[in-house]
């Protein structure tokens, strides 16, 4: 299929347009569509981790080529000059020249290019780079040179690109002014370009999905390839059916016990001495914690897709509880994945899965946690694909799950907007949750992104310290990589490795973070923090003691890092923390570790 | 020239090899690719090891964790090839995950498999739809990225994958991950014959095939055959030349 390029890009929502396409363009040239290298870097963030990132120079030198590839960074370079071969041989990645077809004569320079790839284009009249006229394809028919080494550019536009296409099949149509209005890059026109280039049905089929910015998309073997476009096609549909809709909303009222409190922390309040603080109350849920919110939304959604049968993975055992839960409300067939470290440390949750009728499967494999349990339950699905549903703990996996799970979660955060203008009449200052794959935290942050003013803190857990390896503190730690079927933040080995997460919580114990977060991290409008397992514990202590509240341990590292923040703020500020859920599945650890406790 | 076009002109049905690198230390890794190429099979697909082998059974995932407690990488394996002064005489592919590869630098990734001679690298959690993540690098160092078609490949993204097949196209002949299997099952077929009828390259069926009945049972609707979990069990259980029979059962001349 041929792939599609746009070129010139210069705006945050030309960029957005343009996802579907295989590559972008950057103009370094003098050009009316120049950017800087800063500005093609900060673009350059929200381009999918899989779309080319192609920058066009116009005589330039090797170091400013060279040193703009790996600012922005760009993934080839386009060269509309009179460049020499020895500078197009230089340059390491592949390279595009592009020449003006005006003559049969043009087209014997194109064939002897030393570059990977050769641009045709219409004589350029203002500026080099491409004028936008259309020049005769029939010139090309016969030119020596191989299809896939082919780039049509030109007067290209949505009306005429089919048939250019059609007549000499190339590698790439590039597209600049044939989708612009008024000399400024169009939105639809963009998607209309991309549309009839690839053909409609075709590009629904294998269109490339599921990005926040660079990281996220669908990286899974191909035998999941048909589950995850079905699911995503169920979802669209399923989001914007009223009747299902109220059908999750009925079983959050009526089963979960929705719309939780926003609990005015008084004497939590007063000692420490800075900001009102309030509670969202997710420990209240039916299950303790906001794991069923998102098992509920799933479940629905799988049995209007005519699947009966559920496999899941948990770490602390709460997802498994509340997906077995619901399972049993449904009378759905289930199982679930949990490491054997996992099954060892939550006994109780075990059993609890169990008693509803859910079967367990140990896992042995690997780190024998919550890593390995996805990578069982992923395999688990791979093989009973067709009547199974993969019911996904978190806002982890490949697309849709990552936006499934923050949608079903996003109850959190919009009765907490709700409730916090009700108490208050504004919205708050500053909110915190804790981030183990992300759901609870995306939740409650998702419905306040557009408002600037509302500070957002993730906070995950530093395990036995950041000096050391003990930790799960994925975005202060991680780099970028692709793992569970996304591209993301990880912790991982130089030779690409994932590596064993560490935190007291079973519940944040996860090498990665939902892509989501790791763009939210990037563009800057949600910070990370870490708290050691001794901080949580702590905060588990004096949490209680004051609020009359035992927190789960994922919880007590938000509340231990609001701690820390409230010192920063002002008396007449506000502060929320979600409590995830609350610390009966703990007990165990709580008793061990807090032993002595006077 | 890549080696893997040379492919296409053969008449015999072509055995790929899988072997796990570094299973039982790096060292041996030449040694396994010379004795399988003297064995007549007709391309070598060199595994690299993960932590998350989420494709693979139990058979190749624990091949890999005994190459990861020796230490063994991407980078370490691409330059052990790289090293070889004997002659290979049969294509080399790179199986690996994803996530290696971008952390080693998709760039530098492709740069180097040129360098080891590798022909083709197949990525089975890089779909279709994002192979410009690496396909570009790849085709400028002239390494094909091999496609993988499954059961569950509908019919239009068949065709979509099928236009852009480099080298052979990898068919997955389970809904399910890799391991030996006692059964292929009769859908099987079909979809092989559906593939083939449709590709412009050679077609070879992969995942579970480890008996002389599987291969008799595709023989006519695929142009080979791949062997993995059975391979790499021989090897660690040094009873490799009980594999010989099944690299002659698809190899050999073969009247109806
Ligand atoms: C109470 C509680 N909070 C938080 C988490 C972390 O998950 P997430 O980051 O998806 O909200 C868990 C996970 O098990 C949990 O049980």
């Amino acid at each position: 299929m041929t792939k599609v390029k746009i070129c010139g890009l210069m705006e945050e929502q030309h960029v957005e347009a343009a996802r579907e396409a295989d590559a972008i363009g950057f103009v370094f040239a003098p050009s009316k569509r120049r950017v800087s290298i800063e500005r093609a870097s900060e673009l350059a963030k929200l381009v999918p981790v899989s779309t080319e990132k192609i920058g066009v120079f116009v005589n330039a030198s090797l170091e400013e080529i060279e040193e703009t590839v790996e600012k922005v960074p760009l993934t080839m370079v386009q060269l509309h000059g009179d460049e020499p071969d020895e500078l197009v041989r230089a340059i390491k990645v592949p390279v595009i020249q592009a020449f003006s077809i005006r003559h049969k004569e043009d087209i014997q320079r194109l064939e002897s290019s030393a570059a990977d790839f050769v641009l045709v284009d219409a004589p350029g009249t203002e500026y080099r780079g491409g004028s936008g006229h259309v020049f005769d394809w029939s010139l090309l028919e016969r030119a020596e040179i191989e299809a896939s080494r082919l780039i049509l550019a030109g007067g290209l536009n949505a009306e005429n690109v089919e048939a250019a296409v059609i007549q000499t099949a190339p590698y790439m149509v590039d597209v600049s002014s044939g989708v612009e209005t008024d000399g400024r890059k169009d939105e639809v026109k963009i998607q209309e370009f991309i549309r009839q280039a690839k053909g409609d049905s075709m590009q629904q089929t294998v269109e490339k999905t599921g990005f926040f910015g660079k990281y996220g998309g669908q990286f899974v073997p191909e035998t999941l390839m048909k589950a995850v476009k079905e699911l995503e096609d169920a979802y669209m549909e399923a989001k914007d059916d009223p009747a299902f809709k109220q059908e999750y909303h009925h079983y959050l009222s009526e089963y979960v016990g929705r719309e939780q409190p926003l609990t005015f922390a008084k004497r939590l309040t007063d000692a420490w001495g800075g900001p009102k603080v309030y509670l969202k109350r997710e420990d209240l849920n039916h299950t303790g914690a906001h794991k069923i919110n998102n098992a509920i939304g799933q479940a629905l959604l799988a049995m209007r897709m005519g699947k009966r049968k559920i496999v899941a993975e948990t770490g602390a055992g709460q997802h498994g509880v509340a997906t077995a839960t619901i399972c049993a409300l449904f009378d759905l067939e289930c199982v679930i994945f949990m490491g054997e470290e996992d099954i060892k440390r939550q006994q109780l949750n075990v059993f609890r899965m169990k008693l509803l009728g859910a079967k367990v499967e140990s896992v042995t494999k690997g780190s024998s946690t919550l890593k390995d349990a996805v990578n069982e339950a992923l395999r688990y699905w791979v093989t009973n694909v067709e009547d199974t549903h993969y019911l996904i703990g978190s806002a982890l996996g490949p697309h849709p799950f990552p936006t499934m799970v923050r949608d079903f979660q996003s109850v959190i955060g919009e009765e907490t907007k709700r409730q916090i203008v009700q108490h208050e009449g504004r919205l708050p200052d500053t909110i915190l949750a804790c981030v183990g794959g992300g759901s609870n935290a995306i939740g409650m942050f998702y419905p306040f992104l557009k408002d600037e003013s509302v500070r957002l803190i993730g906070v995950e857990a530093s395990g036995e310290g950041l000096d050391t390896e003990k930790h799960a503190a994925t975005m202060t730690k991680g780099t970028e990589g692709v793992l569970h079927g996304a591209f993301m933040k990880l912790l991982q080995t130089d030779s690409g490795q994932v590596l064993e997460a560490h935190s007291i919580s079973a519940g944040l114990d996860y090498p990665g973070i939902g892509p989501e977060h790791a763009y939210l991290a990037d563009i800057g409008r949600v910070e990370y923090e870490s708290i050691t397992d001794k901080e949580a514990l702590e905060a588990v202590v004096s949490f209680s003691r004051l609020e009359g509240i035992i927190p789960a341990l994922e919880s007590a590292h938000a509340i231990a890092q609001a701690e820390k923040t409230a010192k920063t703020m002002s008396e007449d500020e506000i502060l929320v923390i979600c409590v995830s859920g609350r610390g009966d599945k703990d007990m165990a650890t709580y008793a061990e570790r807090l032993e002595g406790l006077a | 020239m890549n080696r893997l076009k040379l492919l296409k002109e053969q008449d015999a049905k072509a055995f790929v090899a899988y072997i796990m690198a570094g299973d039982g230390g790096l060292e041996k890794l030449s040694e396994q690719v010379l004795y399988l190429q003297k064995a007549g099979v007709t391309a070598i697909e060199i595994g690299i090891p993960f932590s998350d082998p989420v494709a693979d059974g139990p058979t190749i995932e624990a091949a890999g964790n005994r190459a990861l407690k020796a230490g063994v990488t991407l980078d370490k394996v691409l330059k052990e090839m790289a090293s070889w002064t004997f002659e290979v005489e049969v294509p080399l592919l790179i199986m690996t995950y994803l996530n290696p590869v971008i952390s080693f630098g998709v760039e530098r990734f492709a740069k180097e498999c040129k360098k080891a001679r590798v022909s083709g690298v197949i990525i089975p959690d890089l779909p279709y739809e994002h192979r410009q993540l690496a396909h570009t690098f790849l085709k400028k160092e002239d390494v094909a990225l091999i496609q993988l078609v499954t059961l569950t490949t509908t019919d239009k993204r068949l065709e979509a994958i099928l236009q852009e097949a480099e080298g052979f196209v990898y068919a997955v002949t389970v809904t399910g991950i890799t391991g030996a299997r006692d059964q292929i099952s009769e859908d099987v077929r079909a979809f092989t014959r559906k593939v083939r009828e449709k590709s412009p390259v050679p077609v070879y069926a992969g995942f579970g095939i480890s008996k002389v009945q599987h291969v008799d049972m595709l023989r006519e609707d695929v142009d080979g055959f791949i062997v993995g979990s059975a391979i790499v069990e021989a090897f660690y259980n040094q009873t490799i030349e009980e594999i010989e029979p099944l690299i002659q059962a698809v190899t050999a001349p073969h009247s109806v």
